[in-house]
């Protein structure tokens, strides 16, 4: 569920410039180091800084915003007789030991990008971040201009990460609120990446409150994230929901363990679940199909467990008309599972490399060039591809007849495809490509008929309520997203500066995702991990330490969970 | 050297081999673009235009294929393409006439005068456009009727497909213009040549009395119109319906 609500309708800004990355600069007052927030701008570039004592700068780095970019991906050849490292650019990292925010050299190796650092306190470390370094420096060619909310939750006091909530630098959005309303979960998975407690489920009051403060920095929303711990869990379950039926609120998505599929054998469900669940998540995936329910499947993929059955989750996604979505998620080491899962930092599995694997273990029916970074987020946190079915029941990928670059909006806008005018204008503009291109294109008159189909349901001759609206555009297309997490190995602080999935906080504070997962919930590296020094302790979450739900009974789950355990 | 308004271009005429489909081929190719036009079964006319305009030394081509035939029209469109490179003007010509009341109308006279105007023009369109819409520049003329706008005496099908017309052109450069093509449409009143010929003369009296200039047009005159709006210069007109017929 990606960036479902960044679509042009919204009566949203966008953001004065597009940011591109962040750079080790200096504060010109007091010489003290800062980071720079590179932006591009009326077709120039800007370095903004944020000096805490000194405040707020900015200076021009470059009259042309294109040839810099150009620039910046050339930086990225490497020279054919250069031994060694290659330096790509710089940027800002975590301590994986002391969780310190420090410098990395960001540099490819082989075909792979890693991040080199050196914490004053613990010594050097690196990680790798990207196992193709192509893919990783065109990515910053997608770099997009995010949207504002309506209103920021905090000021800018201290800097990046310290300030989330979200802050005025903050560059994007919230494009899915995720609200976790429990702390409670019927597993422990080897790879959660929150750190559950036990301990409460949200009132109906906080939720209430959660809801209106979105609304109010958002205006409409046309997804929220239901989450957890296990939100099916939360005895008021129905209420909550009935609370978030608002017609501000296009969707209510509920993240739920149910829906988590991240392989097909008793062994990948005990290393990523914890336990065998084969006999439960066929039976559920029966279930959805028997009754034809929309459904979005999450695998969670981790290198040396499950990377062998990527291929067989994307064919089951093909195979199955109710599912619509797959959304890998590489693992994050970080959180009361993921941060104490055993892994190798410079050998794990990353956008690119799920995408090579699903080429590979598809034989080809998806390919590496189907996948497209996802700007409206940084470039490097999700990458995806649309699939259209055919007439004849095969599937062809976006990209095989249309230009994601040109038709960048068909990425801004939604999981599925919206029936919405902006979709109809940019549908025509496809449709006008493969029309015009039709015999140099694969199955381009395949393609064209299929695309006739989705213009007949999609804008028939009345008006569709807004449910059939989402429900007719979400059976045209299905779509792949890779959502890669950070965690203290590959955390990059310019990735946070433009996350679009934030926690929804009862004190209304909208917390960007690994941010808040990093520095902010305390639990980097599983439930020992000391708190950073680096950004503000973690939020005393009011219903995490005070507003405890009246329902909430402690360890009920727990108790729940031994009895499924026996 | 005076520069022609159509010099290097490529334009396809429908029904070119007489009437007005053929002074447009003349003012066309004296303008300097290569012409093609094709005729359904005027085989004798298409090979006097042909050569008339090829004794003139200029570019012409003439095909047999009728706008109804959709795989016609793609073989003509793919050899037309292929001798020019492409082909930057349509004019959808082709047309009949036949006066009839609609009280003795058959519905084979209603579906064959739609077919001819309105069916002809959309699948001869569609064939082209393809190739415009991968150049990003077109220019595209339907040729309406005064009968297709004001309320004149017409037969009931033929004022009906050509007001067909007039909305085909609308829509369609509403819907194609951001690839840099125009449409418009071009509204004739009474000519000399042409289908006109099929009016009875106290009609054409009629319209002579009616009209300003007090008397009916010449294919030619409508043709140096034509020529005109599908030209260059004519950079801003679309989805444009013009009148020509000397004031109604």
């Amino acid at each position: 569920m990606d960036c479902q609500s960044c679509d042009a309708g919204s009566e949203r800004a966008d953001r004065p410039h597009t940011f591109l990355l962040h750079e080790p600069s200096h504060c010109e007052a007091c010489g003290r180091d800062v980071e720079a927030r590179i932006v591009l701008r009326d077709g120039e570039v800007f370095a903004l800084k944020f000096c805490p004592p000194c405040g707020q700068t900015e200076a021009k780095v470059s009259d042309d915003a294109d040839a810099y970019v150009r620039e910046l991906i050339a930086h990225g050849d490497v020279p054919a007789n250069q031994a060694g490292d290659h330096l790509f650019k710089h940027t800002t990292s975590t301590c994986p030991e002391c969780l310190d925010l420090v410098q990395a050299k960001v540099v490819i190796r082989s075909g792979q990008v890693f991040f080199k650092k050196d914490c004053a306190k613990c010594g050097p470390s690196e990680a790798l971040v990207s196992e193709d370094s192509s893919y990783y420096v065109r990515a910053y060619g997608a770099a997009r201009a995010g949207t504002e909310p309506h209103k920021f939750g905090s000021t800018v006091k201290a800097g990046c990460p310290t300030d989330c909530g979200t802050c005025g630098d903050h560059e994007q959005h919230t494009c899915l609120p995720i609200i976790e309303i429990t702390d409670h979960c019927n597993l422990e998975c080897p790879v959660c990446i929150v750190n559950n407690q036990y301990s409460n489920h949200m009132t109906t009051a906080d939720f209430s409150k959660v809801i209106d403060r979105l609304i109010e920095a958002e205006g409409t929303l046309e997804s929220i994230a239901l989450s957890g711990g296990e939100p099916t869990s939360h005895p008021l379950l129905l209420d909550l929901i009935r609370i978030a039926t608002r017609d501000e609120i296009g969707r209510i998505v509920i993240i739920t363990n149910g829906l988590q599929l991240d392989g097909f054998s008793p062994e990948t469900h005990e290393k990523i679940r914890g336990r065998d669940l084969t006999d439960e998540k066929n039976a559920a995936l029966l279930a959805l199909e028997e009754l034809d329910i929309p459904t979005q499947l999450i695998f969670v993929a981790a290198r040396g467990i499950n990377e062998h059955q990527i291929g067989q989750a994307v064919e089951l996604l093909l195979a199955k008309d109710h599912i619509l979505s797959l959304n890998f998620q590489p693992v994050a080491h970080t959180g009361r599972g993921g941060g104490n899962l055993e892994h190798d930092p410079m050998d794990r599995l990353t956008i690119p490399g799920v995408i090579r694997r699903i080429d590979e273990q598809t034989h080809g029916k998806l390919k590496t060039s189907d996948f497209t970074p996802l700007p409206c987020s940084h470039p490097q946190c999700v990458s995806l591809t649309y699939i259209l079915r055919l007439d004849d029941g095969s599937y062809l990928p976006f990209a095989r007849f249309a230009d994601f670059k040109k038709h960048g909006n068909l990425l801004r806008s939604s999981a599925t495809l919206a029936s919405t005018r902006e979709m109809h204008d940019i549908l025509q503009d496809v449709i006008y490509d493969v029309f015009a291109d039709q015999d140099k294109i694969e199955r381009g008159a395949d393609a064209l008929r299929a695309l006739r189909r989705t213009v007949d349901v999609m804008f028939p001759d009345r008006l569709l309520t807004p449910h059939e609206a989402i429900r007719i555009g979400e059976q045209q297309a299905k779509s792949i997203f890779l959502h890669h997490y950070m965690d203290r190995h590959d955390f990059d602080l310019e990735r946070l500066r433009k996350c679009c999935h934030h926690y929804a906080q009862v004190d209304g504070r909208l917390m960007p995702a690994c941010g808040f997962n990093m520095f902010h919930r305390g639990a980097a590296k599983g439930e020992s991990m000391p708190l950073s020094g680096l950004g503000t302790p973690p939020s005393s979450t009011p219903y995490l330490s005070g507003s405890r739900s009246d329902n909430a009974e402690p360890g009920t789950a727990k108790a729940r969970l031994k009895v499924l355990n026996q | 050297m005076s520069k022609g308004l159509l010099d290097g271009k490529t334009a396809l005429v429908t029904g070119g081999s007489r009437g007005l489909g053929r002074a447009m081929c003349e003012v066309f190719a004296r303008e300097g673009a290569r012409v093609a036009f094709n005729y359904s079964r005027s085989e004798e006319d298409a090979r006097e235009t042909l050569e008339h305009l090829r004794a003139a030394g200029l570019d012409a081509w003439a095909f047999q294929a009728s706008v109804l035939d959709k795989t016609g029209l793609r073989a003509m469109v793919a050899q037309i393409e292929e001798r020019t490179g492409s082909i930057d003007i349509l004019v959808n010509n082709a047309g009949i006439g036949q006066v009839v009341p609609l009280a003795l109308m058959e519905e084979d006279d209603w579906d064959r005068m739609m077919d001819v105007h309105v069916k002809g023009a959309f699948l001869t369109t569609q064939a082209v456009l393809r190739g415009m819409v991968r150049q990003k520049r077109g220019r595209i003329l339907n040729i309406g009727s005064l009968a297709g706008v004001k309320m004149i005496d017409a037969p009931v099908h033929y004022s009906a497909a050509k007001a067909a017309l007039k909305g085909f052109t609308e829509a369609l450069a509403k819907e194609i213009g951001r690839y840099g093509i125009t449409v418009n449409c071009l509204a004739p009143g009474v000519l000399d040549e042409g289908v006109s010929q099929n009016l009875p003369k106290h009609r054409q009296e009629d319209y002579i009395n009616h009209c300003a200039l007090r008397r009916i047009g010449t294919s030619a005159e409508v043709a140096e119109v034509a020529a005109f709006v599908v030209s260059d210069r004519n950079s801003y007109m679309n989805g444009a319906t013009i009148v020509v017929d000397g004031a109604v």
